[in-house]
């Protein structure tokens, strides 16, 4: 037996939840090339098909692109610090594809290592993620290269897998997800097939063994020469986390603040007396390939990459980790 | 087209005149060519010449990665190498130390090309295949721009909000903008910080605009900024909207002519000045 | 697993102390606004924390004080960047922000029974000290010290007073120096560069181990002279200095190979240092 629930249904539930004061976010169709991730005021703007995957992902939930982190007040001698305004609003995210939550769990383990993120938590503890599976696919996406697939339930709190005619069926995984569609779905004998997936390019598993040979390659430059050095590969992608912290405001109030930063940006490493470790564009290309495929997986035994292809995606010039490996594999087998 | 070109960059490298040729290339499973370097000669048959190959190579003539790689040819369209004219009127490049190979263009399927009036280079050293250039009327040519201003200022403040919004500073506008070269650009400055380096709408908004002041008048509106852009931000109509203003009081459209004085970098009693208040 | 606070939020700490160390260097020692924490405090010789200035930000400094002084806690930076900047006019009883201590730590207990060689130039005094202090203050627990430091000019030496001090205890032999040039007409110590002058020291090196701190080119011809002198690479420590933002391991910027700097560091074997990549 299997849970069902029609299109019109959902929406009606997205309506429920709007009115409940809960924050929607979903694919939205922004402008006919662009479907992205956006925070939804009516049920009518969710995209349920019709889609490959947003430009952008869903780690903004729960790890948003700007944060403050506390604030000051300076009066004279005396300084106050005041908290943040810890998150309080429940969040849905609905029709979110399956590589983007499955990356939700692997950035769990950085936030908790051994020190634990307060906001990040508390963001993780109010949202619910309910994922819609795959039945398109374009020649970025590879999730079944990196051990996924298009029905993936990691990081979902329930599954909605097309059923056609304008029926979904539905699949909890969580308790969180069983409360959410509670005394909402029918019961019937219908079950979605499990589709192929992308077809699978590469083994990227077993490809930090590789990497281990591979640091010292020349070919790094000739691999990465064309990056321009932007932050749109790591800012799209689901499983980047990296950040900067700044004081923004002035010396008698403000607030320190966390915001998105990028591996692929010159300054990121930079030190106040010019020393630059990673002062070259491959080296920093590289940087990222092996936190990604080596670094990560070492430390917390998972990828951190779902193979959603957003970096290539969003690439300027066609890079992203995909190309890169397939390059590094290439060589090796030669 | 293609055989002439990878004929001349062949030729190039073998006389050793040059010793990269930055084109455009095509990985059997890529979506769309993609920037590459050719330092041999029996490599040349990677370089690919089709309606997709819309990147703006100029940008690579300043990444210190390509100019170890010694003297270069690029392979331009006509509006791609008005960047070129630009970088060597402010003195960033010797062009007598590129070779610049110009490719006829009938177009990218981009929204600039309908209006284009340089399908044909006009200051490349060789030049590929052969297209007519068709005068463009100004109206024409800001079309989409004026087609926005007719929309009443809140509205356009509106839309400008809800665009910038979804701004997530991943920088790549600069990062692919050809005439964005500073070593160290305003926004990573932070003696005295200027600018919020936060993704928020104010710091979107001063971003955005702080760029602008930095390429009015030479922004070349190869509108490389409003492709990149993984958030879909049309970019293009501040592009359009600083070379109306350039064009329209200092008659200067950016890199259409080497000899034309700059803008920013000239002063004469004439200059109008009925926009300072 | 810690409780969940906000780690990003400092404690407030008060300044007692400015002393300027030379031309671009100052130390300052601050103590808990909350008496509590500073009771509570402790750490580790060779561990960091996120000093920080509100309005400006943050900054990753070595705690050059030692661990068993308990009155305050003691930094030392060098005006380069915009945290610097702002910190370089800290007045007795302003306030700062202070997280830690964080990171890995000079394995003191390891080195009982050891002779301690001790090798910095310029700026790397401080990280040096708090271990150098520690020592002396269990000087029963160690073998021979012998410290060299060397700076580019007499003027450059930080807690160059200091040096006199440890000289006076038993079987501590201080060898300071500065660059060819750099000597004033009363120095009385060497001149030459630290790489050179640690081989002249002849420096006995049986049972011994090496603390060594200072610029990537000091250390890159410090190590052959050590190597020379009989060290093992694990006998070997250094701190590095990448960038940090968060402290905590979560921001990225510290990562260099298989390691988080800020946790797994910063304080390594050059055994350790050998199977990174070059990108500290």
């Amino acid at each position: 037996m299997s849970q069902i629930i029609s299109k019109p249904a959902i929406r009606r539930l997205v309506e429920r939840w709007l009115r409940q004061g809960k924050r929607v976010i979903a694919p939205v169709q922004v402008r006919p090339n662009l479907v992205s991730y956006q925070p939804v005021r009516s049920p009518d703007q969710v995209l349920l098909e019709g889609f490959v995957r947003p430009l952008n992902s869903i780690k903004q939930v729960v790890f948003p692109r700007h944060e403050q982190l506390f604030q000051y007040r300076v009066r004279g001698k005396q300084i106050d610090l005041l908290p943040a305004p810890l998150p309080d609003v429940e969040r849905i995210v609905l029709a979110a594809r399956p590589c983007d939550a499955a990356a939700l769990p692997i950035l769990d383990h950085v936030f908790n290592w051994e020190f634990r993120d307060a906001t990040y938590n508390r963001r993780r503890e109010l949202t619910t993620v309910v994922t819609l599976a795959c039945t398109e696919y374009d020649a970025h996406c590879f999730c079944t290269s990196v051990g996924s697939q298009p029905n993936d339930t990691r990081g979902s709190d329930a599954l909605l897998l097309d059923l056609g005619d304008q029926t979904l069926e539905v699949r909890c995984v969580t308790d969180k997800g069983q409360s959410l569609f509670a005394g909402q779905t029918e019961a019937s004998t219908r079950t979605a097939p499990t589709g192929p997936g992308p077809e699978r390019r590469a083994d990227l598993r077993r490809v930090g063994q590789q990497l281990e040979q591979a640091f010292e390659r020349s070919e790094w430059a000739a691999w990465t020469n064309r990056c321009l050095g932007c932050g749109a590969c790591a800012y799209g992608c689901p499983a980047c986390h990296c950040f900067d912290m700044v004081d923004e405001g002035g010396p008698t109030c403000g607030a320190r603040v966390r915001n998105w930063d990028a591996c692929q940006f010159g300054q990121f490493t930079l030190h106040a007396s010019g020393h630059n470790p990673r002062n070259a564009q491959s080296q920093r290309q590289r940087q990222r390939i092996y936190h990604k495929f080596h670094v990560y997986p070492n430390k917390f035994g998972e990828l951190l990459c779902t193979g959603c292809g957003n970096c290539t995606r969003n690439c300027p010039v066609s890079l992203g980790v995909l190309p890169v490996l397939e390059a590094i594999q290439a060589e090796g087998a030669k | 087209m293609l055989q002439p070109l990878r004929e001349t960059c062949r030729r190039l490298l073998q006389d050793g005149i040059v010793q990269v040729v930055i084109g455009y290339g095509q990985a059997v499973r890529a979506v769309e060519p993609y920037p590459v370097f050719i330092t041999d000669p029996d490599d040349v048959g990677q370089l690919v010449w089709n309606e997709q190959c819309r990147t703006n190579l100029v940008k690579y003539l300043l990444r210190k990665e390509i100019r170890v790689l010694g003297k270069p040819a690029i392979v331009v369209k006509g509006c791609d190498e008005r960047a070129i004219v630009v970088l060597e009127q402010e003195s960033q490049i010797d062009r007598s130390q590129i070779v610049v190979i110009g490719v006829a263009c009938d177009g990218m399927a981009e929204p600039r090309c309908e209006v284009c009036d340089a399908h044909q280079p006009r200051f490349a050293d060789h030049t590929i295949g052969h297209a007519t250039n068709e005068t463009q009327p100004a109206e024409r040519r800001y079309a989409h721009l004026c087609e926005f201003l007719e929309q009443p200022p809140s509205d356009r403040m509106a839309y400008w909000k809800a665009e910038l919004e979804r701004c997530v500073k991943c920088y790549a506008c600069r990062q692919a903008c050809p005439l964005c070269y500073c070593e160290r650009c305003i926004v990573e400055k932070n003696r005295p910080a200027c600018l919020d380096t936060s993704a928020t709408l104010k710091g979107n908004f001063a971003w955005h605009i702080v760029r602008a002041f930095h390429l009015a008048s030479r922004c070349v509106g190869c509108d490389q900024c409003s492709r990149v852009c993984p958030e879909g931000i049309d970019l293009r109509l501040v592009n359009l909207s600083m070379a109306r203003a350039s064009e329209a009081s200092f008659g200067h459209r950016s890199g259409t002519d080497p000899q034309a004085e700059l803008v920013l970098g000239n002063y004469s009693q004439q200059d109008q000045e009925h926009f300072i208040r | 697993m810690r409780p969940m606070t906000n780690i990003y939020q400092p404690d407030l700490m008060e300044v007692l102390d400015v002393q300027q160390q030379t031309t671009d260097v100052k130390s300052v020692r601050v103590r808990f606004r909350d008496d509590a924490r500073g009771d509570d405090f402790l750490f580790r010789v060779g561990q960091f924390g996120m000093f920080s200035l509100f309005g400006y930000g943050e900054s990753t400094f070595n705690i050059c004080s030692s661990s068993n002084w308990k009155d305050f806690v003691e930094f030392c930076f060098r005006r380069t960047g915009r945290v610097t900047e702002a910190l370089w006019s800290l007045e007795k009883n302003d306030t700062i922000g202070f997280r830690g201590p964080y990171g890995n730590s000079y394995p003191m207990d390891k080195w009982i029974g050891k002779n301690l060689i001790f090798i910095g130039g310029g700026i790397a005094m401080p990280p040096l000290r708090c271990a150098i202090w520690y020592a002396l203050e269990n000087r029963e627990q160690f073998g021979d010290i012998t410290i060299v430091y060397g700076a580019r000019r007499v003027q450059d030496l930080v807690f160059r007073q200091e040096l006199d001090r440890w000289a006076e205890y038993d079987r501590v032999r201080v060898v300071p120096c500065v660059d060819p040039g750099g000597e004033t007409p009363n120095w009385t110590g060497e001149v030459g560069f630290v790489p050179a002058v640690t081989e002249r020291a002849q420096i006995p090196a049986g049972n011994a181990v090496a603390l060594v701190i200072g610029p990537p080119v000091m250390i890159k011809f410090t190590l052959p002279v050590l190597a020379k002198m009989g060290l093992a690479d694990r006998d070997i420590y250094t701190s590095l200095e990448n960038r940090m933002k968060c402290g905590v391991g979560k921001c990225g910027r510290c990562n260099c190979g298989p390691v988080y700097v800020c946790k797994e560091g910063p304080v390594f074997t050059l055994e350790q240092l050998k199977s990174l990549p070059n990108e500290y």
